[in-house]
């Protein structure tokens, strides 16, 4: 089952400045333990420069808003009708991430693709997650996801573009503008295998003599317009890996799972849609290090899966934007220049601590 | 006069000023009923009409059915059935549900829709 949670952090009125979204996607499965759920949120960001140099995680700026596609189904296209799910606002050439998040560490196999081309392996969407190649992520062990994973340790950072550009991933690959948006399936752990994980948890406070607390407790998680279709666009390059899956593939409950179409509007499109004013323009990258804020670098010891080619080949909105400057003098994205040297806020275990906010 | 009777008469009332023809006669032509029978309802003077005529009502009056219904003092025939199927189950979370705020039942009756992809 998944939920639409839209909260605010304060109680302004809807279209004033300010006002921070918490709107997120509540994924459970109470048929399968108590404890299965996490939540996801679209986390707006900086665009980190699309300059070929590997950047550090950029921060995160509030979650974007979020609405069901219901709500709104005569002033939407007819197959976002027929996709469901939900929809959220995006400028052109805007970044975002993906926070997952929750009260427990109940883990889950999450399937992700932009335009139904999956951001792990660039292969075209089926709802089945495969092991060889791993095409997912594992939640909890992948606390967020940025982009694209074009090799190993490394992704291109999620760019939003106009569907139907020649920029998003989705085009590139197949050759069609088609779905847009973002794709997303859950599948959650057996619950006899989570069972064992708990057990396995309490011998080991046991064993170092912690007492016994809830392990929630004990290890929190860390355009109607012309054309207002969205989908997304490789940027910039950033340092994250894709943690391999650490279990064995038969703890996954494929049995059960959630999906969601998430549908993504331009802000000019979704104000007339809602009538709610979408989010204010983030910084540029170079206006967020000049202000001496942090960005983010995130220890693991974890393995990783190994990049795909198919989305290293993929060119970047940069790489497409100087082609067309070439070819006819022009190209969509402003200008984000480089940002020369950043202050470094460690993230993850052992150096940085628990701590896997990204926030300042 | 009861309630029924009552919101019937000035919804149709209000529709009449809103310049829509819709005298006792017009309004019970559109759904079948004897003028004379629709006029003693709108006084109080009959019960409400059944399920089937309620919900003509309704749908002529741009009126809710279920709110009409309810009005009426029934329940629609669907729902009835909805209960009757897990009856200790639904009688349990309407009674849980009595006294929570309309935002807490909407979220609890709005999972995301899965479509056709």
């Amino acid at each position: 089952m998944i939920e639409l949670n839209t909260e605010y952090s304060d109680s302004r009125a809807n279209h004033e400045p300010g006002r921070q979204h918490r709107d997120r996607l509540r994924f459970s499965f109470p048929e399968v333990h108590k404890d299965a759920r996490f939540d996801l949120e679209f986390q707006r960001t900086l665009r980190i420069p699309d300059d070929d140099s590997i950047h550090y995680l950029p921060p995160g700026l509030g979650n974007f808003p979020l609405r069901h596609v219901d709500d709104f189904a005569t002033r939407l296209p007819a197959r976002w009708r027929e996709h469901g799910g939900v929809m959220m606002p995006m400028y052109q050439a805007e970044a975002m991430w993906i926070n997952f998040t929750g009260p427990t560490r109940y883990p889950f196999l999450v399937k992700i693709a932009a335009g139904k081309i999956n951001a792990v392996t660039g292969e075209p969407w089926r709802d089945a997650p495969n092991r060889d190649p791993q095409d997912y992520v594992v939640v909890s062990e992948q606390p967020w996801l940025d982009g694209f994973c074009v090799k190993k340790g490394e992704i291109r950072q999620f760019v939003a573009a106009p569907l139907g550009s020649g920029y998003s991933v989705e085009e590139q690959v197949t050759g069609q503008a088609e779905h847009g948006g973002l794709q997303i399936i859950a599948y959650p752990m057996k619950a006899e295998e989570w069972e064992k994980v708990l057990e396995e948890q309490r011998r080991e406070r046991e064993r170092i003599g912690i007492r016994y607390r809830k392990a929630k407790n004990l290890m929190p998680m860390m355009e109607c317009l012309a054309d207002p279709i969205m989908g997304l666009a490789q940027g910039g390059r950033m340092k994250q890996s894709i943690h391999d899956d650490p279990y064995d593939f038969s703890v996954w409950d494929l049995r059960h799972s959630s999906r969601c179409f998430v549908h993504i509007t331009n802000s000019v499109a979704w104000r007339a849609i809602t009538g709610e004013a979408p989010p204010t323009l983030p910084p540029t990258a170079a206006q967020y290090t000049a202000a001496g804020l942090p960005w983010f670098d995130y220890y693991s010891e974890a393995p990783a899966v190994e990049g795909s080619g198919i989305l290293d080949g993929v060119k970047s909105v940069a790489q497409m934007d100087k082609e067309r400057a070439a070819a006819q003098g022009g190209g969509m994205l402003p200008e984000n220049e480089s940002t020369g040297e950043v202050r470094v806020v460690k993230l993850g275990t052992p150096p940085g601590g628990p701590r896997k906010v990204r926030e300042f | 006069m009861n309630a029924f009777g009552k919101h019937i008469r000035q919804k149709r009332e209000s529709l009449q000023r809103d310049g829509r023809p819709l005298s006792v006669r017009k309004l019970a032509g559109l759904i079948e009923v004897e003028p004379s029978y629709l006029s003693k309802v709108e006084r109080g003077e009959t019960p409400p009409p059944s399920e089937g005529k309620i919900a003509l009502l309704a749908a002529e009056l741009g009126e809710d059915p279920d709110v009409l219904l309810a009005m009426a003092g029934k329940v629609s025939s669907d729902l009835q059935e909805v209960i009757r199927k897990r009856p200790a189950l639904f009688g349990e979370l309407i009674r849980q549900l009595k006294d929570a705020p309309e935002h807490a039942v909407l979220r609890l009756v709005r999972e995301v829709r899965d479509g056709d992809w």
